[in-house]
């Protein structure tokens, strides 16, 4: 009965909370909607912030402006047909390598036999280069082995190079292995300024000389004197024109060998 | 209580009577009730049903509509690479309320002719103590003055934002923008003419983009500017166009005016040259008259061999050469050498109704088709219009037109020989190409293209080659009308110039009014002194923006003037 009598308020009562969490919800959304237009009102006025400083900025920075920089000031001009490079070739063609005097190359011209005539001491240059080109790759993988700290530095030093110092190394492994280590220092670089054939070889030979490098840190006498006396031979046998392929071809052989 | 009781005795019939009518008048009030409530009742379930509804769908309060997206009040007006050449910002104004003004009226008018010396404190007391309801003191105020003004601290002055049309490159393409008036209206230029779009509040929100390019617009402008100054020339005018589409990329006319500040501006300075002004343009007609020969079969080619005696006696008239050939010549030579009499005869071959239709087709007798309003009408001999006046247009004189036609017609002369209407507007999606129109056969274009070369290579216009950029183009020396003679002081120089001419790309228009000889160009006042180096350094700064690479190994086809050539002249001295 009472259960009955109240169904109509429980009706009306139940109808009224929807009713509320509807309304809830709708404000719910309705403040949601309100934060996100404020965030777009915000947006709004950035952006005119943002418009009036780009116009500030174009208008100080406006092109009567930057001409009167560039032309008045700095007296700039446009740039000529013939400073544009079209491709890549261009480009790389500008740039040669720099022509540095290079203190230690007139010493080396200067110690070279010169009376002969011409030809011959082109050859004999040539075949001066030749030696050395036999030397360096003692020369050079000695350069970059980590024995500078030791002893006997002096002696021998970079006039004996060419020929004899490597029969001797046979003998005196350590010794002629140090003298060469400053010699390689003057040379590569000589080579580079003067004579880029010269350069191909040193390099050739640089990875010829890698491994025996190695080896010269390992052991230091025996190791390191058995490359030596190989590439001398070489260089006794065929001084000019075929070198660096023997060279290739004994830088092969030599770790090879080991 | 109503039941029927036995009718003892007959019922009076007035009772009966009454009773019927109680109950009628009882039903008649329930219905009212009922209606009124119904009404009622109704009228609040509107009432409520509106309020859910808005709850659930309305809107809030604070609800800023108008401020969801940014629309300017006036459009902007960008050029063709974005940059702003127009723009409308809130500007500060200093205003005041004489009647308002609380302190002491002297010593703020004292303040006042401090901070704002345009007027006297004495003015501005004036004007305090005038009963005026509101006065404006000025307009785009200074940050920095605003607030100054404002630590004076009096409620009668008015600090407010106003929009204001700015624009920040200040002079560059003004004749190409115009200016708005002081209610915001445009009144010249491309605010004039697109007003209704700048305005519009459903178009103004998308900025309108020109064809300009700011930075051609600037090289075209400093060049011009230093020509002009350095030959003391009263006026000069330039247009940079592209040949394909008929897009003016700059367009300036001199001596110029700020926008910003357009009442500033004399009516000579806002006098648009390029497009209002009509000007016999001189020899720059040439290589037209030639195409319509060349088009018409009158004439075969540049190979073509013609008499060219030192004077040509031609309808009761001599017509003169700076430099007389006196001797048979070649149509190559004739437009190497800018030969009047060579071209006044091919003139007179191709005749006047032909010459007529050719000019109609060209668009040089009507008004340029652009969109700016201001534009000139041509200037023709008109009814006058006969043999000898057909030889004169032949060679430039006796028709006046705007630099922008000359521009156009070598555009058309160079496109192929398709016409396309000029526009100050980006061609791009929502400004299609407009169709084109053929005038002069594909042929003639590429032969003309040799011939233009010819004359920049070893012909009068020397001087406006820039190397690597194969520029070709012809000079043009008019001489000005005063008091109905032709002055033989005055000149009107002009240079139309084509490049890269291997592969026509952009037509360059360059004209200077009255130039001085100066110790430099030897006294001659003719375009190849003045104007065509003009056009060389132009060509020099703006090809590369135009991304045209210089190459110097590049030509047109050169085999077909050369051979045709016979021991060039080495002088640039007539026009």
């Amino acid at each position: 009965m009472s259960a009955r009598s109240f169904g109509s308020l429980f009706m009306v009562a139940s109808c009224a909370g929807a009713a509320l969490g509807c309304y809830l919800v709708s404000l719910r959304v309705a403040s949601e909607r309100a934060a996100l237009e404020d965030v777009e009102t915000q947006i709004v006025s950035t952006q005119s912030d943002l418009r009036l400083l780009q116009t500030e900025i174009g208008t100080r920075g406006r092109l009567s402006q930057l001409e009167r920089w560039n032309a008045g000031v700095f007296q700039l001009s446009a740039p000529a047909a013939t400073q544009f490079v079209q491709n890549g070739f261009e480009l790389a063609r500008l740039e040669q390598p720099e022509q540095q005097p290079d203190l230690h190359a007139p010493v080396v011209l200067a110690s070279a036999p010169a009376p002969a005539p011409r030809k011959p001491q082109f050859e004999q240059s040539s075949g001066d280069a030749g030696a050395p080109t036999a030397a360096p790759p003692a020369a050079m993988l000695h350069e970059a082995s980590l024995k500078t700290e030791t002893r006997e530095v002096p002696a021998q030093a970079a006039v004996v190079v060419p020929q004899r110092p490597a029969s001797k190394s046979a003998n005196k492994p350590v010794t002629a292995a140090k003298p060469a280590l400053p010699k390689s220092v003057d040379k590569p670089g000589l080579a580079a300024a003067n004579q880029p054939a010269r350069r191909k070889s040193a390099v050739q030979v640089a990875v010829a000389a890698k491994p025996a490098r190695k080896k010269s840190v390992d052991k230091p006498a025996l190791a390191s004197a058995k490359p030596v006396t190989k590439h001398i031979e070489v260089a006794k046998v065929d001084p000019l024109a075929p070198l660096p392929a023997k060279h290739s071809g004994h830088s092969k052989d030599a770790p090879t060998g080991r | 209580m109503n039941a029927p009781q036995p009718a003892l005795v007959a019922p009076r019939p007035e009772r009966l009577r009454l009773v019927g009518q109680r109950r009628q008048t009882l039903a008649i009030m329930h219905q009212r009730l009922m209606f009124g409530m119904l009404v009622y009742a109704g009228l609040i379930a509107l009432i409520a049903l509106r309020i859910l509804y808005l709850a659930a769908f309305g809107d809030h309060a604070g609800r800023k509509e108008e401020l969801t997206a940014l629309i300017p009040e006036r459009g902007d007006i960008l050029d063709r690479d974005g940059q702003p050449l127009a723009r409308t910002i809130d500007a500060w104004t200093i205003a005041v309320h004489p009647n308002k003004v609380i302190g002491d009226k002297l010593a703020l008018a004292q303040k006042l002719a401090q901070l704002m010396p345009e007027h006297s404190a004495a003015q501005y007391f004036a004007l305090l103590r005038s009963d005026k309801p509101f006065v404006y003191l000025r307009r785009r105020a200074s940050p920095e003055l605003v607030e100054a003004v404002n630590a004076l601290g009096e409620p009668g002055l008015a600090l407010e934002r106003e929009p204001d049309r700015l624009y920040p490159q200040t002079t560059l393409a003004a004749h190409v923008l115009g200016f708005t008036n002081i209610d915001g209206k445009g009144a010249a230029g491309a605010e004039r003419a697109f007003n209704d779009e700048l305005s519009n509040p459903a178009t103004r929100g998308t900025p309108i983009v020109l064809s300009i390019s700011s930075k051609v617009q600037q090289a075209l402008e400093a060049e011009l500017g230093d020509a002009m100054q350095h030959f003391s020339a009263i006026g000069a005018a330039g247009v940079v166009m592209d040949v394909h589409t008929g897009e003016v990329l700059a367009m300036t006319s001199m001596p110029t005016f700020n926008p910003n500040a357009p009442g500033q501006g004399t009516p000579d300075q806002l006098f648009n040259r390029a497009t209002q002004g009509v000007f016999e343009l001189g020899s720059t007609f040439k290589p037209f008259t030639l195409a319509m020969a060349m088009d018409s079969g009158v004439v075969s080619g540049p190979a073509e061999i013609m008499n060219c005696p030192k004077v040509l006696p031609a309808y009761g008239h001599l017509v003169h050469d700076t430099h007389p050939f006196g001797r048979q010549c070649s149509i190559a030579e004739v437009m190497m050498e800018s030969s009047n009499i060579g071209m006044a005869q091919i003139a007179d071959k191709l005749g006047t109704e032909r010459q007529k239709a050719w000019l109609k087709k060209m668009g040089f007798l009507d008004k340029p088709e652009i969109e700016l309003k201001e534009k000139g009408r041509p200037l023709t001999p008109g009814v006058r219009w006969g043999p000898f006046e057909t030889m004169t247009i032949g060679f430039g004189e006796g028709i006046a037109v705007a630099p922008l036609q000359l521009a156009m017609g070598y555009a058309t002369l160079f496109d192929g020989g398709i016409y396309h209407r000029p526009t100050i507007l980006k061609i791009g999606p929502g400004h299609p190409l407009s169709p084109g129109r053929r005038v002069f056969t594909a042929d003639t274009s590429y032969r003309m293209r040799s011939l233009l070369r010819l004359v920049v290579m070893k012909g009068t216009g020397k001087k406006a080659d820039a190397p690597g950029y194969r520029v070709g183009g012809k000079t043009g020396t008019a001489q000005k009308i005063v008091d109905g003679h032709y002055s033989q002081h005055l000149n009107l120089t002009s240079f139309a110039g084509v490049f890269p001419m291997d592969d026509p790309r952009y037509v360059i228009v360059v004209m200077l009014d009255e130039p001085k000889a100066t110790p430099e160009t030897y006294g001659f006042t003719t375009a190849g002194w003045n104007v065509a180096p003009v056009v060389s350094r132009t060509i020099s700064r703006i090809a590369p923006m135009l991304g045209i690479a210089p190459d110097m190994n590049r030509e047109p086809n050169m085999s077909e003037v050369l051979p045709y050539v016979q021991d060039a002249k080495q002088d640039s001295k007539k026009d």
